[in-house]
């Protein structure tokens, strides 16, 4: 308790600025209202210093440096003497990617007059938010309040991450040396990128899955291109492991994440939260009382920055008098290993057990002259769509740039684009793009670069 | 699948307008069953089912009109669809399954998870943003196009047509309405309306569609007014003769079961003198610029049903005795209060009364039943001060308005025709030195 402290009033407080605090706050300030964002840390998050924008950052560094040992460059005639790395540049380098972002969301912030307040803050009761910092302790009375703190790393049972030997995703990124070998507990993207970083950097690693498949949900036949990479980065995966049994150090854990809402005193405000820690909210993002929002993973639902950044917009413009609601049909998902995988939408599994009747498509890409001029013609398009009108349903996406390619099919899906409507189009040539026309052309049975099964 | 269109309903209509569907989809029909009311030029149809079976989809909604051959409904039938009929092949566009989202994106409030039977309706991301602020379910609008996708155009002509009922209110998630009061004042306009309807009494103007026959009368009415320069000349009769008349013959026909009033015996008064001024039996041919001249007599009768003015016909009135004019009439009124007359019950009028005394009100400036040229309205038969040979007397006087087509008729003609036709009222029983 402190004595005497004075309250500030406010008008909307956002609490957390990562992808989703940051983005609402700065929605919320071109609309015109007056915002103050909280956060202990810099502006950007987990995802942008712990989590998505580390590893990525890692991943294409570890990628340049594991193609140039690849057989591929001996056959494009180049001829690599010795190659080496250094794991603190590559850090430095890391770090300079993420500093450089950072720098930019900073300056977004103060240029849309967002008042930063470095602090943890929580509830007092419905209006009013402590907030303890660096300037000792404030008082914020607010109009609307978003939260938006996200996610913890989910412990596993009987093992508490020390950062050394049992290590959560952000921790395994940071790590100061290089391990020689390396245990991965998980079966989501986030254990097999790590999986794929550090074996292309060397290490020895295990891949222990809880779960009888990695990436559940996955088309299997895109899966299997996944594991080939896998093996061939000399990946041991272990699937249906008992997690009591785990032994090996050090050892990462990615088991999801839970909601960090425990520290936010959401029983002074009777906010009502689901199972998962979550807080419950609407489509418009609004807890069970309506002027305070949450979005993000601190909602409990799936954790990506994509849904966060989404969701903060619906938040903001809510609250601002709007009326929006959080409603994609569809999430595109990426996995950077090697081959990449993209997806979206429905598999043809899922289709059918939906009650769809289905139509497939599916184009190798060692057919596609852009991979083959890349030298990368490891990969599969397949394509999902409703036999009866020919609208697409889901993409599954294996190969070079498969992420960025998704977003085509995820906006054909968006639009109730039909496999005709996919196939009217031009498609630069040659390019990646290709695969989806020729996928949506054999699923019509008339793809011309493929040969007709029979 | 079987789908049925809009028939021809006879007369050369090319449309309909949908009133009501008495089903809905998923409902199962026998064959026969009246599923539908349409409304053509001014009648009401009711249209049973061609087949048993379940109906899978309604292609043309309630106050939405349709053409001749256009496909109304899609049956399952009975025959295929016992299981639900999932495994019947469809030729509808719209999903038989699961919205993606159900499958995909795991929400985090498990009430808001869409039902996995729900179709999606196909429209495009900024589509569905609209529909969702102005708060209307999409698969309440009826696409425009073939492909069967809504657009952005069919959600704002939805809102227009059903801005009557409170959608806004009613679909908004739950959470919305709670602790109205602390919004603030910087509210965009559709938060407003939350706003009052909360913290006052609502007090919105209701707006309603016109449709129906409502409709149908406004664009009548529009058409009129806007294509025929109208000018009224006023008179007023003696009714003596006429009252004198009637009182006489009123029992006899009564004891035909006939009840004896006033329009017979002002239609039969009307007959000559539309022969003998046969301008006020015509229409302009608009564009051949010609006159046609009528050579039968149809007199419409402006009549007040329940849902508005109706205008029944006395086909050949000239052909007709007094009595069969007085029985006709008494089955046209009567099935025009209940709207149950045929589609040439209720067109091809070649001259209008108007009986305005008795809507109540003394006289009114009738506006011309288009495409005829002239309307005559008497007003109610009162006991007025008259001076006759410079003596005051009462008498019993009736008003005459009459509305004419300025293009075709002057106002001395209309003065003419309006002193003829008062001969006849004051004189009746001139009718028998041309009776056959």
């Amino acid at each position: 308790m402190v004595v005497g402290d004075v309250t500030t009033a406010v008008d909307v407080l956002v609490l957390g600025a990562g992808p989703g605090g940051y983005v609402a706050a700065i929605r919320a300030a071109q609309l015109g209202r007056h915002v103050t964002l909280i956060d202990y840390g810099l502006p950007g998050g987990t995802c942008l210093h712990q989590g998505c924008i580390p590893l990525k950052a890692l991943l294409s560094a570890s990628e340049r440096y594991q193609q140039t040992r690849s057989e591929e460059l001996t056959s494009m005639g180049i001829y690599v003497e010795a190659v080496s790395f250094d794991w603190a540049s590559m850090q430095a380098w890391k770090q300079g990617v993420v500093d450089r972002l950072a720098e930019g969301v900073r300056r977004l912030i103060a240029g849309n007059r967002v008042e930063y307040v470095h602090g943890t803050g929580w509830f007092i009761n419905a209006q009013e938010v402590r907030v303890e910092g660096e300037h000792g302790s404030l008082r914020f009375k607010f109009e609307h309040c978003i939260i938006a703190t996200g996610a913890d790393a989910a412990p596993l049972s009987g093992l508490s991450f020390d950062g050394k030997q049992i290590l959560t995703p952000e921790q395994a990124l940071m790590i100061t040396e290089i391990p020689e070998a390396l245990s991965i507990i998980g079966d989501d993207y986030i254990a097999l990128e790590l999986a794929t970083l550090f074996a292309r950097l060397g290490v020895k690693v295990k891949l222990l899955s809880p779960g009888e498949q990695l990436l559940s949900g996955v088309d299997s036949s895109a899966l299997r291109l996944v594991h080939a990479g896998l093996r061939k980065l000399g990946i041991q995966v272990s699937t249906g492991v008992a997690l009591d049994s785990i032994a090996e150090r050090p050892v990462v854990i990615s088991q999801g994440v839970c909601p960090r809402t425990f520290d936010l005193h959401l029983d002074a405000v009777g906010l009502e939260v689901i199972a998962n820690g979550g807080i419950k909210v609407n489509s418009m993002q609004q807890s069970s009382v309506s002027h305070i929002f949450a979005i993000g993973d601190c909602t409990g639902g799936r954790a990506l920055a994509s849904i966060a950044m989404k969701q903060a917009k619906v938040a903001a413009e809510v609250l601002s008098g709007q009326r929006v609601q959080f409603a994609p049909l569809v999430m595109p998902l990426i996995v950077h290993t090697t081959p990449e995988l993209a997806t979206v939408g429905y598999t043809a599994e899922e289709a059918a057990k939906a009650g769809y009747n289905i139509v497939t498509g599916r184009f190798p890409l060692a057919a596609n002259g852009r991979a083959l001029t890349l030298g990368n013609d490891n990969g599969v398009a397949l394509l999902v769509a409703n036999a009866d009108d020919g609208t697409l349903l889901g993409a599954t996406l294996v190969g070079p740039r498969a992420g960025d390619l998704i977003e085509q099919a995820a906006l054909a899906i968006e639009m109730g684009a039909t496999l005709t409507d996919l196939s009217e189009i031009l498609y630069a040539h040659p390019g990646l793009s290709e695969t989806i026309l020729e996928t949506a052309e054999g699923a019509l049975g008339r793809a011309v670069h493929m040969l007709a099964k029979g | 699948m079987q789908e049925f269109k809009l028939p021809d309903l006879g007369e050369g209509m090319q449309e309909a307008e949908v009133v009501e569907w008495l089903v809905k989809p998923g409902d199962t029909l026998k064959l026969d069953q009246t599923m539908l009311r349409v409304e053509t030029d001014k009648a009401v149809v009711e249209i049973p089912s061609p087949v048993a079976g379940r109906v899978a989809e309604i292609r043309v909604q309630d106050g939405q009109v349709a053409k001749v051959g256009e496909v109304l409904i899609v049956f399952e039938e009975s025959t295929t669809s016992a299981n639900g009929g999932s495994s019947t092949p469809s030729q509808s566009i719209t999903h038989t399954a699961a919205a993606i989202q159900s499958a995909s994106i795991p929400t985090s409030d498990p009430g808001s998870q869409t039902p996995a039977t729900k179709q999606r309706v196909l429209a495009a991301p900024a589509v569905r943003k609209l529909a969702f602020e102005l708060g209307i379910d999409l698969e309440k609008v009826t696409p425009s196009h073939s492909n069967g996708r809504v657009s952005i155009e069919d959600v704002r002509s939805y809102v227009e047509r059903d801005r009557a009922s409170s959608l806004l209110p009613a679909s908004s998630p739950a959470l919305v309405e709670e602790k109205e009061g602390e919004q603030p004042v910087s509210q965009a306009p559709s938060a407003m309306i939350h706003k009052i309807e909360h913290s006052i009494t609502p007090v919105q103007d209701e707006r309603q569609p016109l449709k129906g026959l409502r409709k149908r009368i406004a664009e009548h009415m529009e058409r009129s007014w806007r294509t025929i320069p109208h000018a009224t000349a006023f008179d007023e009769v003696d009714g003596g003769a006429l009252a004198t008349l009637r009182e006489t013959l009123k029992p006899l026909a009564e004891k035909r079961d006939v009840r004896l009033t006033y329009i017979p015996l002002l239609i039969k008064l009307l007959i000559p003198v539309l022969k003998e001024f046969p301008i006020f039996n015509a229409s302009l041919d608009e564009e051949s610029r010609e006159i046609i001249y009528k050579h039968s007599y149809h007199i419409g009768v402006a009549t007040a049903s329940p849902e508005g003015l109706l205008v029944p016909v006395l086909r050949n009135a000239d052909h007709l005795t007094l009595m069969e004019i007085t029985s006709n009439l008494e089955y046209l009124i009567e099935g025009a209060k209940k709207r149950t007359l045929s589609l040439p019950e209720l067109s091809g009028s070649t001259f209008t009364l108007n009986n305005v005394g008795s809507f109540g009100g003394s006289t009114g400036t009738p506006i011309i039943n288009y495409p005829e040229v002239a309307i005559l309205a008497v007003g109610r038969l009162q006991d007025k001060a008259v001076v006759q040979q410079g003596t005051v007397v009462v008498r019993p006087i009736m008003p005459l308005a009459l509305s004419f087509d300025h293009r075709l008729i002057d106002g001395a003609m209309a003065g003419a025709f309006l002193a003829r036709f008062k001969g006849f009222v004051e004189n009746p029983q001139q009718l028998m030195l041309d009776m056959v």
